[in-house]
């Protein structure tokens, strides 16, 4: 996949729009400031995904981008272990930050998904002028190439490689870590250029 | 290139990729993939696909992401360097279904394992080892010399054959 600078920049900034609503939300349901890096924009040929998504448990909360796009691609929510300890313990009021994750655990990472998606989509959606919903979300808390690859499956059928959308959410206290990846498909990665590219059509 | 255990000479296949040969091999963090090894051990030769999907429908340019190519592009670049289907069997890892709270696609796991073991029955090669299914993700890595297997799980542990 050749993508020329206007492309990687309209992608990385249609993503920036959704990633501060998301860090938005995330940081008033923390209340706390919350800090992200300048996003990235690569196209990752399949077979070095592993040098790009590593084995490291994560847990990662995944949707995929519906609405008037039908099966646009996938959102990915990635959180270390502790973050997701440190997130539940914060809603819940508990203390214990060095347990197993447990069932209350993998709801918060879900429920904190949702949150965070929803803001990504429809602050994107309204830039555009079109309706885009998150599905239902999955979860996974594992390698994190090993839940990456369920979803390149879907997305790599007839190409070699898949552009992927980064970015990352920091928090210093509570100590949260997390990123949001964005991996869109052939379709919707076409009709967000059309329409970025008419966003930045001077007026005649 | 990646190194693993300190071995100079592993190489690390990945998504969609597969190598004949007598170095250490290995695939880090298999979800629904799964990892093909088919080992000649008169020879101290083996095959590995990182196979992602289980019918090419006509893609050929990376044999090793199809279960359907993947089982016949080792077999045939085996059999170039003397190995015969009689002194060839399988190792298959992977096929998990890593996503809880999802009926849908994403759990392609299952279709994986199942479409790699028919093709093996097809091919007339035993299956020596298997460790597929489950909800969890898997590295493995491989010697062909010893015909010596790793398998480690993303809960820490770990089986070596």
């Amino acid at each position: 996949m050749e993508l020329d600078p206007i492309q990687i920049d309209a992608l990385a900034e249609f993503g920036n729009i959704g990633a501060a609503h998301a860090a938005t939300s995330l940081s008033q349901m923390l209340m706390s400031p919350i800090e992200m890096t300048v996003p990235e924009v690569q196209a990752v040929d399949i077979a070095e995904m592993h040098n790009y998504i590593g084995s490291e448990i994560s847990a990662m909360v995944v949707f995929q981008i519906q609405g008037e796009v039908a099966d646009g691609g996938y959102i990915v929510v990635s959180m270390p272990r502790e973050t997701v300890i440190q997130l539940t313990n914060l809603m819940l009021g508990t203390t214990d930050p060095d347990r197993e994750i447990n069932e209350m655990d993998q709801s918060a990472a879900i429920e904190i998904g949702n949150i965070m998606i929803s803001a990504f989509l429809d602050a994107t959606a309204e830039l555009l002028g079109i309706v885009m919903l998150p599905s239902p979300p999955a979860l996974a808390i594992d390698m994190a190439h090993a839940a990456f690859e369920s979803i390149v499956a879907q997305l790599a059928y007839d190409v070699n490689d898949v552009l992927i959308f980064n970015t990352e959410l920091t928090s210093e206290a509570p100590p949260v870590y997390g990123s949001i990846y964005m991996l869109p498909n052939a379709d919707l990665m076409q009709q967000l250029f059309l329409m970025l590219k008419r966003l930045m059509e001077p007026l005649a | 290139m990646n190194r693993f255990f300190g071995e100079e000479t592993a190489v690390i296949i990945g998504l969609g990729e597969h190598r004949v040969g007598t170095y250490p091999m290995g695939t880090i963090g298999l979800g629904s993939c799964v990892a093909l090894i088919l080992h000649d051990q008169r020879r101290s030769l083996a095959g590995l696909a990182h196979i992602m999907l289980p019918e090419s429908r006509g893609n050929t340019d990376r044999p090793g992401k199809f279960a359907d190519t993947a089982t016949s592009v080792l077999l045939e670049e085996m059999a170039k360097l003397g190995s015969t289907r009689l002194s060839i069997t399988a190792i298959i890892v992977g096929g998990a279904s890593m996503f809880e709270y999802s009926a849908n696609s994403l759990n392609i796991g299952e279709r994986n394992t199942a479409t790699v073991k028919e093709l093996l029955r097809t091919h007339g090669i035993r299956i020596e080892y298997e460790e597929t299914g489950g909800k969890i993700g898997r590295s493995v890595y491989y010697w062909p010399e010893k015909g010596r297997l790793i398998v480690k799980r993303a809960d820490g542990t770990c089986t070596e054959v």
